[in-house]
C-alpha cells in the first residue's frame, strides 16, 4: 500500500486538531491531557469511557467534542429501564405504506454520547457495545451500516455508586481508552464558576472541524509510520501485562491493535509521521489500565491497575534500552518477571 | 534438605585429594581415600536424612572412618572382618607406624604400600569428616575451606614441582561448588516471594535466585580463570613458573623447603635409595684425579635441618664474564692445586639449575646465563637448565700445609655471624659432646682433624642408608645413641660440632669424584653426597669427610688430604715460611676483598618471592620507573580506546555524501527523501559497520529506493555514530540509562539534571531526536552539524560533573570498561552454554 503523505496533510491534522482542543477547553477548564486524549481517540477511531465520580464535566467533555464537530449528534441517558431498540432503532409499522419501516435509534450518529452508561441493564449495554464493535446495527435481519466517524463516548460513575451495572471485562475492553477527569484545579473551578455563571458556554460552542476534514484526519493518522522495534514493544508491554503477577486478567490483542492505533494518533497530532516509544509510553495507561484485573494480593496492596501499568512501563525496555555501542546486552531477568 | 551440601562437601574433599596425586607411585591411595570420602558422605546423607543432631553426625562419621579403615587394612584381625577389635587396633597402629617410617624414608613418589595408604585414607577421611561438619553441620561452608587448603597444602609443601594447574582447577572448582551449594542452600531459605501469582501459570518460588546463582557461579570462573591467568602473565615468576608453592623465608620451619630447587637434602636421599645408580653427569679431568662437585651450599642451620640462604647471582656475576669471584677467605700464597675438568650432565637430568663444581672453581666455561652467587660460589641460573649441558672448569683447590692451617687466625665477623650461628635450644649433650671430642686439641684445625676422626674412626660410627630424620632429636640420635646413618647425618653433625667449636661450617651437598671407567669418570645417583666445609681464615673453604668411606660407607668418598691426621709427628719445615707469610696482618688485603660476605639477609629481602634472585644489569630505579611507565601506558590504554572510537565516530559523522548530486534538502518531517517511500519492512541493515558491536535498532529504517537510498544510508550512519558517541558520553560522566527510557525523556532528565543551558539542551535535544528518526521513523533525514551538537554536549557534562569525574572520564572512560565487561558477559554467556551441554535434570527446588 503506497501511501501518499505530504507535510500538509499532517500540518492540517495538526492545525485542525488543534481548533478542536481549543474549542473544547473553552468550555472544560485546565483538562488538556484529558481534552488531547479524547481528540486521539477520535482519530484512532476508538471509543472513549470516561469515568469519575458525578459533576466534574463528564457529559460536558462528551458534548463540547461532539459540538466542536459539525457531524451528528446523539445522546443517550442510559437508564435501568432503557431498552436496546432505544439505542439502537426498531421496525416500526407504517399504516399509510403498510410496510415496516426502520426507525433508526441514536446509534446512527456520528458521535454518540451514552451518559452514565452503567445505569443501564446489562442487555441495554451489550446492544450499544455490539454497535461500537461491528459499526452496524442488525434489526429484524437487516443490517444497517453506521457512519463514519462513529465514536461512543460513554460516561459513567464509578463502580462503588449506587445503582449501577458494571461493565462486564468484555465490554470495557472495546473501549479505546478509559479516562478519569479528576477535580479542576482551584484556579480553573474559579474561571469555571466566572464563565459558567451567566450562560453555558456550550451553547457559544460553534463547530470548528466537518465531518469530511475528520475523515482525513483519520486517514492521515493510518499512515503514520510504526517501525519494527514499535510494534515489538507494543507487544511487550501488553504481554508484560499478561505476565504479571500482580494482575489477575492481562490486556487483549484487541488492547495491542488499539494501543498502536492511538499511538499513531497520537504521534500524528505531534506533527510525527512516525511513532516513537514516548507515544506508547503516553498512552499505555488510559488504554490499557480499563482491561485489566488487579489480583488478590494486588487488590490486598490497594494497587490499582494503574500502578501496575506504570511499574511495567519502567520495567519493559524500550527498542533502545541497549546501549547504542555495543553495551552490555540485556541483562537476564532484566525487564518483567516471566 | 541440605542432601546437596553433604554431597559437594564429599566432591570437594574429593577434588582437593587427587590434587595429592604428585606423592605417590601407585593408586591405590586413592581409591581408598574415594572409598572413604563416599562413606563419609553417605553418614552424612543418612545423619540429615533422619535428623541426627549436628555434633553426632561427626561421631558417626568418624566410628564409621573407623570401621572402613579396619575392613579394608586390618580385615583378618577384625571380627567378622568389619567389626574393628583390639588386635585389629594394634595392627592398624602398626601399619601406621610403617607408614609413617616409610614416608620418612622415601622421597616424594611413595609407593603406596599399606602403610602409607592407610594413613592417607585415614588423613583424607578426616578432612572429610571436618569439612562436612564445617560445611553442613555448622553451615560455614566457607571455613571449610581451611581443612581443604591443609590438604592442598601437603602436595604442594613436599613437592618441589609447582603443581600441574588442571590439579589446582580441579581443586578450586571443588571448593566454588561446595560455595555455590552453600548459596544455593541459603537463598532457597528466602523463600518464596510474598507477591506470587497463584491464580494462573506457576508459582515460582524466588525468581530471583536463579539470576543470584548465574553471577555466583560466574564470579567463581572468573576467580579461577584469572588465579591461572595472573600469574602465567605476570613476568617475574618466570623462573618458577605456575605455582611454585613451598617457597618460604629461610628456615622455615619443619621440612620447609626454603628454596624453589628440590629440597638438597630430600634429593639427595632420594637419589642415594634409587635402587638403580643412573649416571648423572661423566668428566674428564686434567690431573685424572676424582673431585667432589658440589652444587649447593647450606648455610643455615635451624636446629631441624641444613637450608640455604638464597643465592644472589649478579649480571656482573655471569660466569661468561670471566673468573668466577674469588674464594672467599682464600689468600695468596697458600699453594693450590690446578685441576681442569670438562663436564658431560646427563640428558636425564631434569631441573638441575645449579651447576656441580669442584670448590673453588675459579673459571667455569659454560653455556647460558650461569651466575656464580660470590659468597659460596655456587653457580646457577634462573633460566637454563644444567640438563645434557657440557662446560669446562678451572679449579684451583688450595692444598695447605698442616702448619699453615694450624696457625690459621680467627675468622672475620661476616663469616662470624653467618657460620657460626646455632640455634638457642641446640642441646647441651651435643656441645658437651664436641667438647669433650676435642679436648685434646688446641688450635682450630686440629679440632677439626680430629672431629673427622671421631666420625670415621673411634667414634664407632656405621653407615646405614635405612635413617631418618632431621633435627635436634635425631642428631641426638645419631651422635649419642645409635651412631648410625649415612652422609646426611654425618655432615650435618659434623658442621654443627665444628659451629659448637667456633669453627665456622657449612654443608656441602653434591657428588663425589665418581669413579675411573677408562680415563672418564662416572658420577651416578649413589654419588649424591654431602659433606662439611670448614673454613679457615686465609684458605677459605676447605671440605672434611667424616662419612666413613669404602664397602662399607659410601663409596667413592675420600677424606681430602689435609684433613687426615699424619701418621707420624707432622713435618712442619718446609711449611713455616707460608704461615709466616700468611700471619702477616691479614686485614690489610682482606678488608678490601671483595668476596666479603655480605648480611645475606638484607640482600636477599625479594629472596622470598622469588627465591633464586637475579639482579638485572640496570638498577633497581630504572626498573621501577619502567614498570611504571609500562603501567601507566597500560591504565591509558581504556582511554585510548575511547579516543580512537570517538574520531572514528566523527569520522563516520563527517564523511561527505557519497553521490553529491543535487544538495540535500532539508527534509521536513515525514518528507522522505525522494517524495515516497514504500512501507516495506525491508530488513534491517547495519547502519555503522564498524558499530557492529550489537546495537540492535542501529540503522532500522525502512527501505529506500533509487538515489534516497544511499543517502538515506549514509544519515543513518552518521546518527548511529552520533547516537553511539552521545551513549558513550553520558555513561563515561556517570549518567545512567534506565532500560525504560526513550531517548526524548533521556534528553529531558539529563539537560535537567545537569543544568544545561539552552544551547547544549537544545543540542542534546536535536541530537535524541535525529536517533528517534533514525530508529523509528521510515527515513532518517539529514542529521545536521552533529559533530557540534556532541561536541557542546561534552563541554556542558564535563561543566558541571566534579573534578573526579571528569578525569575519570578522559583517563578510565567507564564505557571503554562497559565494552570490557560486555565481551566478558559474552564470553561467559559462551561458559554457560558450554555448561548447558550437560544433560541435566530441570530444575527443581526441594520444598
Amino acid at each position: 500500500m503506497a501511501v501518499s503523505h505530504d507535510v500538509g496533510q499532517l500540518e492540517d491534522l495538526v492545525a485542525t486538531a488543534h481548533r478542536i482542543r481549543q474549542a473544547i477547553e473553552s468550555v472544560i477548564e485546565g483538562k488538556s491531557d484529558v481534552v488531547r486524549l479524547t481528540m486521539t481517540v477520535l482519530l484512532a477511531e476508538g471509543h472513549l469511557l470516561i469515568e469519575d465520580v458525578p459533576g466534574v464535566g463528564k457529559t460536558m467533555l462528551a458534548k463540547a467534542l461532539a459540538r466542536s464537530i459539525d457531524c451528528p449528534v446523539r445522546r443517550v441517558q442510559f437508564t435501568p429501564d432503557l431498552l436496546p431498540s432505544d439505542i439502537t432503532g426498531v421496525s416500526a409499522y407504517n399504516q399509510q405504506t403498510r410496510e415496516f419501516e426502520f426507525k433508526p435509534g441514536p446509534v446512527f450518529a456520528n458521535i454518540v454520547v451514552g451518559d452514565e452508561i452503567n445505569r443501564a441493564s446489562p442487555k441495554t449495554q451489550s446492544a450499544l457495545l455490539e454497535c461500537m464493535e461491528e459499526h452496524q446495527v442488525t434489526v429484524d435481519g437487516t443490517t444497517y451500516e453506521l457512519d463514519s466517524p462513529f465514536m461512543v463516548i460513554a460516561t459513567q460513575n464509578p463502580i462503588e455508586m449506587e445503582g449501577t451495572y458494571p461493565l462486564p471485562e468484555a465490554q470495557r475492553d472495546r473501549f479505546t481508552a478509559r479516562i478519569a477527569m479528576g477535580y479542576p484545579e482551584p484556579a480553573a473551578e474559579l474561571e469555571m464558576l466566572d464563565v459558567h455563571g451567566a450562560a453555558s458556554p456550550l451553547d457559544k460552542l460553534e463547530p470548528v472541524a466537518t465531518t469530511a476534514e475528520i475523515k482525513a484526519l483519520i486517514e492521515a493518522v493510518r499512515s503514520v509510520y510504526v517501525s519494527h522495534p514499535i510494534k515489538r514493544y507494543a507487544i511487550d508491554l501488553v504481554a508484560a501485562t499478561r505476565t504479571s503477577p500482580d494482575l489477575r486478567l492481562g490486556a487483549s490483542p484487541r488492547s495491542t491493535l488499539q494501543l498502536v492505533r492511538a499511538a499513531r494518533a497520537h504521534a500524528a497530532m505531534s506533527g510525527r509521521d512516525y511513532v516513537i516509544p514516548d507515544d506508547l509510553q503516553d498512552l499505555a495507561i488510559p488504554v490499557l489500565a480499563h482491561r485489566l484485573l488487579p489480583s488478590v494480593e494486588a487488590q490486598g496492596q490497594r494497587r490499582h491497575p494503574e500502578q501496575v501499568v506504570a511499574d511495567l512501563i519502567r520495567r519493559v525496555p524500550v527498542p533502545d534500552a541497549q546501549s547504542a555501542a555495543g553495551g552490555a546486552p540485556p541483562r537476564r531477568g532484566a525487564g518483567p518477571r516471566q | 534438605m541440605s542432601m546437596r551440601l553433604s554431597f559437594f562437601s564429599g566432591l570437594a574433599t574429593a577434588a582437593v585429594a587427587v590434587t595429592l596425586y604428585p606423592l605417590f607411585a601407585g593408586s591405590s591411595w586413592l581409591w581408598s581415600s574415594l572409598g572413604a570420602i563416599l562413606l563419609i558422605i553417605a553418614t552424612g546423607l543418612l545423619a540429615t536424612r533422619y535428623r541426627l543432631p549436628g555434633w553426632l553426625t561427626p561421631l558417626a562419621q568418624l566410628t564409621v572412618l573407623w570401621v572402613y579403615l579396619t575392613a579394608s587394612f586390618a580385615a583378618d584381625d577384625a571380627w567378622a572382618r568389619i567389626v574393628p577389635t583390639r588386635d585389629a587396633f594394634f595392627t592398624l597402629a602398626e601399619l601406621t607406624a610403617r607408614g609413617f617410617d616409610d614416608i620418612q624414608r622415601f622421597a616424594a613418589p611413595v609407593p603406596d604400600n599399606p602403610g602409607i595408604t592407610l594413613i592417607t585414607a585415614a588423613g583424607v577421611g578426616l578432612i572429610a569428616v571436618m569439612v562436612d561438619a564445617l560445611a553442613v553441620r555448622a553451615r560455614r561452608a566457607a571455613l571449610a575451606g581451611l581443612p581443604l587448603l591443609a590438604l592442598f597444602i601437603v602436595p604442594a609443601e613436599i613437592v618441589a614441582e609447582p603443581l600441574a594447574w588442571p590439579a589446582f582447577i580441579l581443586a578450586a572448582a571443588g571448593y566454588t561448588g561446595l560455595l555455590a551449594a552453600d548459596g544455593r542452600e541459603r537463598v532457597g531459605r528466602w523463600g518464596r516471594a510474598v507477591l506470587v501469582r497463584r491464580t494462573r501459570g506457576t508459582a515460582r518460588p524466588a525468581a530471583d535466585a536463579g539470576g543470584l546463582r548465574l553471577s555466583g557461579k560466574r564470579v567463581g570462573v572468573t576467580a579461577i580463570a584469572l588465579a591461572i591467568v595472573l600469574p602465567a602473565l605476570i613476568p617475574t615468576l618466570e623462573p618458577n613458573p605456575l605455582f611454585g608453592f613451598g617457597v618460604g623465608g629461610p628456615g622455615n620451619g619443619r621440612n620447609g623447603n626454603t628454596i624453589s630447587i628440590p629440597n638438597p637434602i630430600v634429593s639427595l636421599k632420594g637419589q642415594l635409595t634409587l635402587p638403580d645408580n643412573a649416571t648423572v653427569l661423566t668428566y674428564r679431568s686434567s690431573d685424572n684425579l676424582p673431585h667432589y662437585l658440589r652444587m649447593w651450599s647450606l648455610d643455615l642451620f635451624t636446629g631441624e635441618q641444613w637450608t640455604m640462604t638464597p643465592p644472589t647471582g649478579r649480571p656482573q656475576d655471569r660466569v661468561e664474564n670471566g673468573p668466577l669471584p674469588p674464594p672467599p677467605g682464600f689468600r695468596a700464597g697458600v699453594p693450590t692445586k690446578r685441576a681442569q675438568m670438562n663436564i658431560q650432565i646427563s640428558e636425564d637430568i631434569d631441573d638441575l639449575q645449579f651447576l656441580p663444581l669442584p670448590y673453588p672453581a675459579t673459571e667455569v666455561g659454560a653455556e647460558g646465563d650461569w651466575r656464580a652467587d660470590r659468597s659460596t660460589l655456587m653457580v646457577f641460573s634462573t633460566r637454563d637448565y644444567a640438563e645434557g649441558l657440557q662446560y669446562t672448569v678451572t679449579s684451583d683447590q688450595p692444598a695447605p700445609t698442616r702448619d699453615l692451617l694450624q696457625a690459621a687466625g680467627p675468622p672475620g665477623p661476616e663469616v662470624v655471624e653467618r657460620y657460626l650461628e646455632l640455634p638457642p635450644d641446640l642441646p647441651p649433650r651435643i656441645r658437651q659432646l664436641a667438647r669433650e671430642v676435642t679436648a685434646e686439641e688446641v688450635t682450630p684445625y686440629d679440632k677439626a682433624v680430629r672431629l673427622q676422626e671421631w666420625f670415621t674412626g673411634d667414634g664407632n660410627f656405621s653407615y646405614n642408608l635405612q635413617t631418618q630424620g632431621h633435627g635436634n632429636s635425631a642428631l641426638i640420635d645419631f651422635l649419642i645413641n645409635s651412631r648410625v646413618g649415612y652422609c646426611e647425618q654425618f655432615a650435618a653433625a659434623m658442621a654443627v660440632m665444628a659451629r659448637v667449636l667456633d669453627i665456622p661450617a657449612r654443608v656441602a651437598i653434591g657428588y663425589t669424584g665418581g669413579t675411573n671407567v677408562g680415563g672418564t669418570w662416572q658420577v651416578g645417583t649413589h654419588d649424591s653426597h654431602a659433606w662439611p666445609e670448614l673454613y679457615f681464615e686465609g684458605v677459605g673453604w676447605l671440605a672434611f669427610e667424616p662419612t666413613p668411606a669404602g664397602a662399607l660407607g659410601q663409596g667413592t668418598a675420600r677424606p681430602p688430604d689435609y684433613s687426615v691426621p699424619p701418621p707420624d709427628d707432622p713435618a712442619t719445615g718446609d711449611a713455616t715460611s707460608d704461615p709466616s707469610e700468611s700471619a702477616s696482618p691479614d686485614e690489610t688485603t682482606s678488608t678490601a676483598d671483595p668476596t666479603a660476605p655480605r648480611n645475606p639477609r638484607l640482600e636477599d629481602r625479594e629472596g622470598t618471592l622469588a627465591p633464586v634472585v637475579t639482579e638485572e644489569d640496570p638498577p633497581v630505579a630504572p626498573r621501577i620507573g619502567a614498570g611504571v611507565a609500562l603501567l601507566v601506558l597500560l591504565l591509558l590504554v581504556p582511554a585510548l580506546v575511547r579516543t580512537l572510537a570517538r574520531s572514528r565516530r566523527l569520522r563516520t559523522l563527517n564523511r561527505p555524501l557519497p553521490d553529491p548530486g543535487p544538495p540535500a534538502v532539508r527534509l521536513g518531517p515525514g518528507a522522505p527523501a525522494d517524495g515516497t517511500a514504500g512501507i516495506t519492512g525491508a530488513p534491517a541493515e547495519r547502519a555503522d559497520p564498524a558499530d557492529r558491536t550489537g546495537h540492535p535498532m542501529a540503522g532500522i529504517t525502512g527501505a529506500r529506493t533509487g538515489q534516497g537510498d544511499a543517502r538515506a544510508r549514509h544519515y543513518a550512519a552518521g546518527v548511529a555514530a552520533a547516537w553511539a558517541e552521545l551513549d558513550d558520553l553520558l555513561y563515561d560522566y556517570g549518567v545512567t540509562r534506565d532500560p525504560s527510557e526513550t531517548p526524548r525523556t533521556l534528553a529531558q532528565r539529563v539537560s535537567q539534571q545537569h543544568g544545561f543551558d539552552p544551547k547544549a539542551t537544545e543540542s542534546l535535544r536535536h541530537i535524541t531526536t535525529v536517533a528517534e528518526r533514525m530508529l523509528f521513523a521510515r527515513t532518517p533525514g539529514d542529521p545536521g552539524l552533529l559533530s557540534v551538537d556532541l561536541r557542546r554536549v561534552r563541554r556542558a557534562l564535563a561543566a558541571t560533573a566534579p573534578r573526579g569525574r571528569r578525569i575519570r572520564a578522559t583517563l578510565m572512560p567507564p564505557s571503554t570498561l562497559r565494552r570490557l565487561r560486555a565481551l566478558g558477559t559474552r564470553l561467559l554467556d559462551g561458559w554457560d552454554r558450554l555448561e548447558s551441554l550437560r544433560l541435566r535434570r530441570p530444575r527443581r527446588t526441594t520444598p
